[in-house]
């Protein structure tokens, strides 16, 4: 059996042979070939096809390839950083004022689906939307991105084809943001709630036929203002709600490209075994696996108690035991190689959890005697999770991690239907959960999951200090300096058990080797718009 | 006869009546509902926004209320919209219903081609090879989930062949022989259990009719075999056999969910499980209704067959 350093070594040296290999055959293609419809894996029904009002995969897969943003992530680096925002809608940008005006040139003679013509208009009506500006008359059903542009003060457009946003204070991050699978420009001639049952964009690809549970197709958009694209004529999304299905559905040729994260190890070994010439990337997903404590309920208000539970639990043996070493260990942002703000390994190690195991565990009773609790009186607590597999299985670890402390943890399953409801009324004392992130950014990151009065800050973490440490990193222009200020914050989360984190989950995508131009990227929200993928057969 | 029809009509009626307010109530009495859930997929929660979405759901009314504007609007085939998707809901059960209805249809041909002749095998050859072989096959059909069946199908059809069915639904006017592929395995897998019950049924009833005096009788006056066992016996034993056949066709209607999921058909059953875990109220009480009616026309079906299989049973 490998070491756990071992495991590492294998994954990290997997990923950069990944990265390296990706981009190499990125760079080694063939000369594109136009033509062909694309088979695309599909999981389950999106909940609506609007995707800013939404907050999962499935709707970003799946719709992305109809919409444009103002910029986007370099499809061809896997990667997402600030180096690699190229222009989407927008052929360049511009910082002034000292980091508080962004300035977009947009690229002139774009068309939507319906032939109307866009402009910087529908540029400000997109984000005046989000943002909920004052004088908006329609407002969308669901929100959940108001927070990633509430610096904006002003959006001006003195031309069809020039945007000016102006912020409250400077916001390096906002690019970021705007790159995201999730900031696609809407049309501001259709009411958002058409926009949740169809599809009009400025896209590569038209939306041909939706049919609820089966299929999201698509054709090639003959007036696409990006000339020679797409390559494909179209792009089929299959719905497949059983997972032995959809493996089996992608190794007889029925399908052409995995969904991003539905590679589970099992699924990737089983996969190349079966078809050797298969193309299996190691890629990850942004999304961490973490506990969340109720920090409105005793005992969990006291920090020697929140402190224990966070240090009873060994995260080497979470990712060994339940991911079987398809994850690495990291604090709020997304571990390295992967991710561009993830602590290093010493930095982690010195973290609750990250350590030695028996000697954290020894410290964790210590801490729980000193707040009144040991054999005499264990803690008992209930841990809810979703009745899902995935959830239910890391919550079974946690538990027994208790235990092994005497901790008392009763597991009580909770539908996906009241999931988050659940924990949004704070109706909870600890929570077994998954969180993604829509870009790998500290703003993102941190105002939505960490800051006082955040709807996504489920476990009701305040602190006036962070917070101010958040904004502080918001400003900072200097990368460097702002990559300090991060790794700052992030050891202080852990420390203070705002929501420990356990593990960060790696995806084994898979991809017929006829399939050319995709590259998977370190998140799976932002790379599905599929305008330079082609294929070979 | 007519009086029997009209009075069973009349019951059915009634029965249906009161599964559709035991459907209603039991759906919101159950934790969660549509609003929960969009929320849920956008991952966060606002009172304000949840109340307002609620509102325009009509779901702040009283349940009473609720019940009598969706009963009202039934009766005049009106099945309303669905809450998820924002389309009229016939416009997404209609076309699934063929498909669950073909599917269940011919799992009941397997199971009657397989468990019918096996079932008078095994009670005319009782205690041989044969006998022991085919009570195997069927103690195995009936402890095989069809859900493990098909994924075994699936898992055997990939690894042997590199193929499976295709994975979007083929109209039989598009492609017929690849729509008979599509359904031709789901058919198998959810027709073996019930062939076996057919199987075990037919065998213990046969064996019940073969000991009966005028079986022997017939024997005695020289008649062949084969004329005993098909003509004579076979007749009454099929009784009980009826009886199965219908409450299991019934089940299927509704049993498909698991099986319509691993070959990815896009009927009714996988539908209505969607429906259910989305709260999708006017979509499930409609697909629920529809079952039911189902259920209460089969058994009608079968007790009206009773009279044509067996003249000593008639109704007054």
């Amino acid at each position: 059996m490998m070491t756990q350093h071992a495991s590492l070594r294998w994954i990290v040296s997997a990923a950069l042979a990944g990265i390296l290999a990706a981009s190499s055959a990125w760079a080694a293609a063939p000369v594109p070939k136009s033509g062909g419809v694309l088979n695309a894996m599909h999981r389950e029904d999106p909940p609506s096809l609007s995707i800013i009002e939404e907050a999962t995969v499935s709707v970003n897969w799946g719709v992305m390839p109809c919409y444009n943003n103002l910029v986007m992530f370099d499809p061809a680096k896997s990667q997402e950083t600030p180096q690699a925002i190229i222009g989407d809608l927008a052929e360049k940008w511009e910082w002034r004022d000292a980091g508080k005006t962004l300035a977009f040139t947009l690229h002139r003679g774009v068309r939507w689906h319906d032939g109307r013509p866009f402009s910087s208009a529908d540029v400000k009506y997109t984000f005046d939307l989000i943002r909920e500006a004052p004088g908006m008359s329609v407002k969308l059903r669901l929100n959940p991105r108001k927070l990633w542009y509430s610096q904006i003060q002003a959006i001006d457009t003195p031309d069809p084809a020039t945007v000016i946003f102006r912020l409250k204070r400077p916001q390096p991050a906002l690019l970021m943001m705007m790159a995201s699978g999730y900031s696609p420009v809407y049309p501001a001639h259709i009411p958002p709630t058409e926009l949740r049952t169809r599809c009009v964009g400025t896209g590569p690809y038209k939306l041909r036929e939706y049919r609820p549970g089966e299929l999201i197709e698509y054709v090639r958009n003959p007036d696409y203002f990006v000339k020679g694209r797409p390559y494909l004529d179209g792009i089929r999304f299959i719905i497949i709600k059983e997972r032995g299905t959809r493996i089996a559905a992608l190794q007889a040729g029925r399908l052409d490209i995995m969904m991003p994260q539905e590679g589970s190890k099992n699924a990737g070994e089983q996969l190349k075994k079966a078809v050797p010439s298969m193309i299996i990337t190691l890629a990850s997903h942004d999304i961490n696996t973490n506990l969340l404590m109720n920090f409105k309920r005793a005992p969990f208000t006291d920090a020697r108690v929140r402190r224990a539970l966070s240090l009873a639990i060994d995260r080497r043996g979470f990712i060994q035991a339940v991911r079987q070493g398809a994850a690495l260990m990291g604090a709020s942002l997304m571990p390295r190689p992967w991710g561009a703000w993830g602590l290093g390994p010493s930095a982690l190690a010195a973290l609750p959890g990250n350590g030695d195991g028996a000697a954290q565990k020894t410290e964790a009773r210590r801490l729980l005697a000193e707040a009144g609790f040991g054999p005499a009186k264990p803690l008992r607590v209930t841990l809810s999770t979703r009745g899902i597999a995935l959830y239910v299985d890391m919550a079974t670890y946690v538990i027994d991690q208790f235990k092994q402390v005497g901790v008392a943890a009763t597991l009580d399953q909770v539908e996906s239907a009241v999931w988050f409801a659940k924990l949004a009324r704070g109706d909870y004392e600890l929570g077994a959960n998954q969180t993604g992130m829509g870009a790998d950014d500290p703003d993102v990151t941190f105002y939505e999951n960490y800051a006082c009065g955040s709807q996504r800050n489920y476990s009701q973490y305040c602190n006036p200090e962070v917070d101010r440490m958040f904004d502080a990193q918001s400003q900072e222009p200097d990368q460097t300096k702002r990559q300090a200020m991060v790794a700052e914050i992030q050891k202080r989360l852990e420390l203070d058990a705002a929501r420990p984190i356990f593990a960060w989950d790696l995806d084994y995508f898979a991809m017929w080797p006829y399939v050319h131009g995709f590259v998977p990227h370190n998140n799976v929200y932002n790379n599905g718009r599929l305008q330079d993928v082609w294929m070979s057969k | 006869m007519r009086g029997f029809v009209a009075h069973r009509l009349g019951l059915a009626a009634v029965t249906l009546a009161g599964m559709s307010i035991v459907i209603f109530v039991l759906l919101r009495i159950a934790p969660g509902s549509i609003v929960d859930l969009l929320f849920s997929s956008a991952g966060y929660v606002d009172p304000a926004e949840k109340q307002q979405i609620t509102h325009e759901l009509l779901l702040d009314r009283p349940i009473p209320v609720q019940y009598a504007q969706w009963a009202g609007a039934l009766l005049h085939g009106d099945l309303g919209k669905s809450y998820r998707y924002g389309l009229p809901a016939a416009r997404l059960i209609g076309p699934r219903v063929p498909i669950t209805v073909e599917l269940a249809v011919m799992g009941m041909a397997v199971a009657l081609l397989v468990g019918l002749p096996t079932g008078i095998v095994s009670a005319t050859r009782q205690n041989t090879a044969a006998d022991y072989g085919l009570r195997i096959f069927s103690l195995a059909g009936l402890s095989m989930p069809a859900f493990w069946l098909g994924m075994l199908i699936i898992l055997m059809l990939v690894r042997v062949f590199g193929w499976i069915p295709p994975m979007l639904y083929v109209p039989v006017r598009e492609n017929p022989g690849l729509h008979l592929m599509q359904f031709l395995f789901p058919a198998l897998a959810v027709g073996y259990r019930s062939a076996a019950l057919i199987n075990r049924m037919t065998r213990s009833s046969m064996l019940e009719v073969l000991r009966e005096d005028y079986v022997r009788t017939g024997r005695a006056k020289g008649l062949a075999g084969r004329v005993v066992v098909y003509r004579h016996a076979l007749r009454n034993a099929l009784l009980p056999v009826v009886t199965v056949v219908g409450t299991e066709f019934a089940f299927l209607i509704g049993g498909l969910v698991v099986t319509e999921t691993v070959f990815n058909l896009p009927g009714v059953a996988r539908f209505l499980v969607e429906a259910i875990l989305w709260r999708d109220y006017p979509v499930v009480q409609n697909l629920v209704m529809l079952i039911a009616i189902v259920v209460v026309l089969s058994n009608l079906a079968v007790d009206l067959l009773y009279a044509r299989l067996d003249p000593r049973v008639r109704y007054t």
